[in-house]
């Protein structure tokens, strides 16, 4: 154990199995980036306060740029990129082209990713819940009137859905 | 960063026995936020991390004890302790509070064992917590201990948990009746950055009359602490107004406020009156806990 400068890591990555020989210093963005090739979520600030590099850990959303890789072993990881199906937009990314919720995109996949969390706590969001939950996400073009459309209108669309299967 | 050891123990007394209280390196990692924080700007480059990950089970319950008092696992999380039923209902401040404590992604992986030991002056929970009585259950190879919340807090960043110790647990005791709290944030760049000045107030009313006063002030200061001046002005008072801004001067006189990229040690000295008289004043509309 001492001196271990690096460590194999096995975990499920948008829902497939997955193995990494990571440096203990590394952050699970440094990680899914390099050996992966999953560029959707990305370090922007690196203190956790805007919100582009989140990813879900069994189902919860942290910052990647804070968490250590070493601590996603044993876990399911989900990045933007496994939530499509296969080839078909999730409801929530159909509603940000829908309502044109971005402008750069540089900050999308984070908001996307915090929307689905949103949803999941509070299925029929306020503007109020919709502002407090996305308070952690930054969109420097400031496209945040579009971006609550889309978080509503994916909203509606997932009780749509659900209503009918 | 630097390379470092990773420890990830499955017992309480494991994690303690990989402590070391010779070597400044060797540090407890929990949710990490904080942590990396200042290991990802060389503040910290440790030699050794021993990650509490897999303690969960045992340390990241909330329950109500014999006396009614909450019992919170250092491990739980600030989004579990956001929405547990028995914190709304115990101590209603602290569900408020958390909801404005820095983001979702933030309180997901943080734990309320890492927000007392980081000794943070900025944190939003210390305050709140020096008001309601709390204290801290440390662990050590050499035992554990109970240390007040009015305790553990000595200094910037400096806590009285030694180098071989864990929070393990923190003990809200049952709240009396007629008691009124209330927490009031300033953030001064942005409404998501950390508080330039958090002051928490809590009062209990005998037949009218503030029979016994707790004021504390953060971010502002060092460290957080309780104002001993405005808690002597209030008690013996009505909850009036005028009493609320005589607390508040007293308050602002008392303090030494740091300056920083937040404000000038004058600026949070106005600061600190104006939100201590809010938070005052909030606390009188908001519902006490139960009258007898």
């Amino acid at each position: 154990m001492m001196n271990e400068t690096r460590r194999i890591i096995r975990f499920t990555l948008n829902g497939r199995a997955a193995t990494a020989n990571i440096a203990i210093y590394e952050t699970v963005i440094e990680v899914l980036q390099r050996d992966f090739n999953l560029f959707g979520g990305r370090e922007s600030c690196g203190q956790g306060l805007c919100g582009c590099c989140t990813v879900l850990v069994n189902g919860t959303a942290v910052s990647g740029c804070l968490y250590l890789a070493a601590f996603v072993d044993g876990a399911e990881v989900v990045t933007v990129e496994g939530l499509a199906d296969r080839g078909v937009l999730h409801p929530i990314q159909q509603a940000f082209v829908s309502k044109t919720g971005f402008q750069c995109g540089y900050c999308t996949p984070g908001f996307i990713l915090m929307t689905e969390q949103l949803l999941k706590r509070y299925p029929h969001p306020t503007d109020d819940e919709i502002r407090h939950y996305l308070s952690g996400n930054l969109c420097r073009c400031a496209a945040y009137p579009d971006i609550i459309e889309a978080v509503k209108a994916a909203a509606n669309k997932i009780q749509a859905v659900e209503s009918d299967p | 960063m630097k390379n470092f050891e990773l420890v990830e123990p499955s017992t309480i007394d494991e994690a303690v026995a990989l402590l070391d209280p010779e070597d400044t390196g060797v540090r407890a990692i929990a949710g990490g936020t904080a942590l990396m924080l200042m290991m990802k700007t060389r503040l910290f480059q440790p030699t050794r991390l021993v990650s509490l990950r897999r303690l969960n089970g045992a340390l990241r319950t909330v329950r109500t004890d014999e006396n009614g008092g909450l019992r919170i696992g250092a491990l739980t999380t600030l989004t579990e302790l956001e929405h547990s039923p028995l914190v709304a209902k115990a101590v209603p401040v602290m569900s408020r509070a958390l909801r404005t404590l820095s983001n979702v992604r933030i309180r997901n992986v943080a734990t309320i064992g890492g927000h007392l030991a980081h000794g943070d002056p900025h944190m939003d929970l210390p305050p709140i917590l020096l008001t309601l009585g709390a204290r801290v259950r440390a662990v050590s190879s050499r035992g554990e201990r109970w240390i007040d919340v009015a305790d553990l807090f000595l200094g910037y960043y400096q806590t009285a948990i030694a180098r071989d110790e864990l929070i393990a647990e923190v003990d809200v005791p049952l709240q009396p009746v007629n008691v009124h709290t209330w927490y009031a944030k300033f953030t001064a760049l942005s409404a998501d950055d950390w508080p330039t000045v958090g002051t928490a107030v809590w009062y209990r009313l005998e037949s009218g009359v503030i029979a016994e006063a707790r004021v504390a002030v953060s971010a502002a200061t060092e460290r957080p602490m309780r104002v001993p001046s405005a808690e002597a002005a209030l008690t013996g008072s009505s909850p009036t107004v005028q009493m609320f801004a005589k607390a508040a001067d007293a308050a602002a006189d008392e303090v030494h406020p740091l300056a920083d990229i937040r404000g000038s040690a004058a600026y949070k000295r106005e600061m600190v009156r104006v939100h201590v008289r809010r938070a005052l004043e909030h606390a009188s509309r908001a519902r006490s806990t139960e009258a007898e």
